[in-house]
């Protein structure tokens, strides 16, 4: 069972686009997949169709894996769960803080899926909690997108600095491209410039595109609606990459 | 679309012919897509070994789907094969899966098709006000053969999605308020039941309804005539060449009732017991070359693996010698036991042996069965230990197959009557019996096939490399029959003495008292 979130600490760059997106893709590969909806505001909820997640006591690791197993939704899709996001979730920093190994619990939550899943993907608000320091710790990968753009480029070395700083894993940490615009001549610079001082970052990019846009509309991921347009096959090629940077083939 | 009869959970549900699928539309807002048929073809053997393991297969748009059996119904798909040419046995069939999954139930069995059905589905979806799918339908009718227009069976399986499950029951709440039932027989029941072809138990060792008192000439008779149907069962199988073991089990019911008409004497008049056996004998030896070569090419990969792959090419020649030779075989016997005159001789037994044909009185047809059967098994018993006691390094071959034949006849009584012996003591005695008849066989076939290994030899005088290989089988094969007199020996220890021997005196030797009642 693999472990992937989709983060920033920026807002609106795509972290939900990609969470929702890669678990279509995931499950499209025949992997059992499993996304979890860690913002307050539901937005891949939203685009699943599914309601916010019942309450449940959250007293410890053992709990709260049971409260989320109970909110497992099966989507509309086979082989792809959701579980909606839960505005309880504030109150797992403070539980969080009292605890003991306060930054490796969420870890042993999710390990209880391991029977289940192949893959848990995990859409992230854009904040630094204990939370988030969780979801680090307990991810395979931290997807990171990155809009070419001169602030975008700051938070990310923020994020870095922060990483080390608190001895995260950097290595878990992948950067790609995200919103991209060809004819954008800034963007051009940066993602020539940025790849080279980051080794980590991944080269497939997601352009930005009116099809991701429109899955509000039709709130479904755009892989469902739109199988084959430029976004959708980046997205499925980033599954690929993903897949293959974590199963490395020896 | 391409999961529809895959996916397994959920309810199922047998459907009342009056309840419209409309109003599951108009009540319920289930939508449905547009229906789509499938022919299905199902697969068995002759013994239903995939029906009575728990599965069933059939065969769609070239793919064979082998399921788990619920009841009469569909359940998960378990493995899946694109069909090539036509599967016959679990050999042919390529994927890890599909062969290991189906040896075990196959074993040397070929599959037949069983029934083809036409199953017409409907997938439907309910949704919530988010639009979000909460349930799904399928709805299925079969009807038999390719097209049939008679629906047999309606059914509609309820599919609960993870998280919404009370939408589902409310969804068969509905529907069984509206006469729809969860029990009963299946799509798959139903199509068999309608053509007629219902799975049936198939056993060589079936249950007589016996007991001790039940008169003599009563008892041999339903066990001739149950055996002989059993033989005559397996008869289309032969013909058209299905599996070796149609044979192999026709011959056996040959020689079992053979066996029982010599071993329990003076229950039908002499003369007509001798004609019959004759006519049994006869009907066996029309066999035998088939079945030796049967055996030899069941044993053809075994063979090969024994020696080291230099060697094998030659002895491949062997095999398809034979096998050429079985093509040949085949015609011949299936012409003998097609002829005019061999049914006839079947039809004189089944006269012979019916409940209606009368005979003259013979000194053991009215006595209780019981004593009479135990006298002979203890007889036999005893001339085992005879031919035992003599039985060393040294024995030849021809004594140690004379005693192998004697178990067999043992081993035959036994069975026919184990309804009259008592279930313990009887399950232990067989089993030493099985073990070493399972040693005296393995001697028996290293014997014999050394010998037509040397006859083939002689025949065929080919070249040097299949004399390595035919010398190297050879001498493997004199080690193995050497090695299996030494187990030979302590089998016998185990069956002629000890606590077998008490289990054997104590049921079967009877008190001279109840020897000489029934001998009235
Ligand atoms: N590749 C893209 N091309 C065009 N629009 C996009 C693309 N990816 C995301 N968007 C749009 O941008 C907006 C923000 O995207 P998204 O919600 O995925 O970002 P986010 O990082 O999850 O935001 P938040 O921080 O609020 O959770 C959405 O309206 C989405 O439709
Ligand atoms: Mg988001």
């Amino acid at each position: 069972m693999k472990i992937i979130s989709s983060y920033s600490i920026k807002g609106g760059v795509g972290k939900t686009a990609l969470a929702v997106n890669l678990a279509f893709a995931f499950r499209e590969a025949g992997h059992r997949t499993l996304l979890i909806d860690l913002d307050p505001q539901g937005a891949a909820s939203f685009y699943f169709r599914v309601g916010s997640a019942e309450k449940f006591k959250m007293r410890d690791a053992r709990s709260m894996a049971e409260g989320l197993r109970r909110n497992i939704r099966e989507s509309d899709f086979p082989g792809l769960d959701i579980i909606p996001s839960n505005l309880g979730y504030r109150h797992f920093d403070i539980l969080l803080d009292g605890m003991a190994k306060s930054r490796k619990q969420f870890r042993k939550v999710l390990e209880e899926f391991r029977p289940d899943y192949d893959v848990i993907i995990l859409d992230c608000p854009p904040n630094i909690t204990l939370l988030s320091e969780n979801v680090f710790r307990a991810s395979d990968a931290i997807l990171v997108p990155v809009v070419p753009t001169v602030l975008s480029r700051r938070t990310f070395e923020q994020l870095t600095c922060f990483f080390k700083d608190e001895e995260l894993p950097c290595k878990a940490l992948r950067p790609f491209f995200s919103m991209v615009q060809k004819r954008n001549k800034m963007h051009r610079e940066i993602m020539g410039e940025l790849p080279e001082s980051y080794p980590g970052f991944l080269t497939t990019v997601i352009p930005f595109s009116a099809d991701v846009e429109k899955m509000g509309l039709h709130r479904m991921p755009l892989l469902a609606y739109s199988h084959a347009c430029e976004a959708a096959r980046a997205y499925r090629a980033l599954c690929d990459e993903i897949f293959s940077t974590l199963n490395p083939q020896p | 679309m391409g999961s529809l009869l895959k996916i397994n959970e959920g309810i199922r549900l047998v459907l009342p012919n009056d309840l419209k699928v409309s109003s599951l539309q108009e009540e319920r807002h289930v939508v449905f897509h547009e229906q789509e048929s499938r022919t299905l073809a199902f697969w068995d053997t002759f013994e239903w070994g995939l029906w009575f393991g728990g599965y069933v297969l059939y065969s769609y748009g070239g793919v064979y789907h082998l399921c788990s059996r619920e009841e009469g119904w569909l359940g998960a798909v378990i493995c899946e094969e694109e069909t090539g040419d036509r599967r016959r046995f679990w050999g042919d069939f390529e994927t890890v899966s599909m062969r290991t999954a189906l040896e075990r139930t196959l074993g040397l069995r070929s599959l037949a098709m069983v029934v083809e059905g036409t199953f017409h589905l409907r997938l439907g979806e309910l949704r919530n006000e988010a639009e979000k799918i909460v349930c799904r339908l399928e709805l299925s009718s079969v009807s038999a053969g390719r097209e049939g227009e008679e629906k047999l069976l309606r059914t509609c399986q309820v599919l609960p999605l993870r998280g919404y499950e009370a939408e589902a029951a409310r969804v068969v709440e509905y529907l069984t308020q509206r006469g729809a039932k969860s029990s009963g027989d299946g799509p798959v029941d139903v199509l068999l039941r309608h053509a007629n072809n219902e799975p049936q138990k198939y056993t060589l060792r079936p249950s007589f309804g016996l007991t001790k008192e039940t008169p003599a000439r009563e008892a041999i008779g339903r066990i001739v005539r149950t055996m002989l149907e059993i033989a005559v069962s397996n008869i289309p199988g032969i013909l058209n060449d299905l599996d070796t073991e149609f044979l192999h089990d026709y011959r056996i019911c040959i020689r079992k009732i053979r066996s029982v008409l010599s071993l329990v004497k003076d229950v039908y008049p002499a003369e007509g017991t001798g004609r019959m056996r004759k006519i049994l004998g006869d009907l066996a030896r029309q066999t035998n070359r088939l079945r030796d070569l049967d055996v030899y090419l069941l044993a053809r990969d075994e063979y090969l693996g024994l020696l080291p792959p230099e060697l094998r090419p030659a002895l491949e020649g062997m095999f398809e010698d034979f096998s050429a030779e079985r093509d040949i075989e085949v015609q011949d016997t299936t012409l003998k036991i097609r002829a005019h005159s061999n049914r006839k001789l079947l039809r004189k037994m089944a006269v012979y042996f019916s409940e209606e044909t009368a005979h003259k009185p013979s000194s053991s047809a009215d006595i209780p069965v019981g004593p009479l059967v135990f006298r002979c098994i203890y007889k036999r018993y005893r001339k085992i230990r005879e031919i035992a006691a003599g039985i060393g390094t040294e024995t030849p071959d021809e004594v140690v197959h004379q005693l192998r034949i004697e178990c067999k006849k043992l081993r035959y009584l036994m069975e026919f009557f184990s309804e009259l012996i008592p279930g313990e003591e009887g399950a232990q005695m067989l089993k030493m019996l099985r073990r070493l008849q399972g040693r005296l066989g393995d001697f028996n076939d290293a014997s014999v096939q050394q010998k037509s290994l040397l006859d083939y030899w002689e025949h065929k005088k080919s070249g040097p490399d299949v004399a390595m290989g035919v010398g190297g089988l050879v001498s493997i094969l004199y080690h193995r029959q050497q090695q299996t007199r030494g187990l030979i020996k302590q089998s016998l220890g185990e069956f002629c003495g000890g606590s077998t021997a008490a289990a054997f005196k104590n049921t079967f030797k009877l008190s001279d008292s109840v020897s000489a009642k029934s001998a009235q």
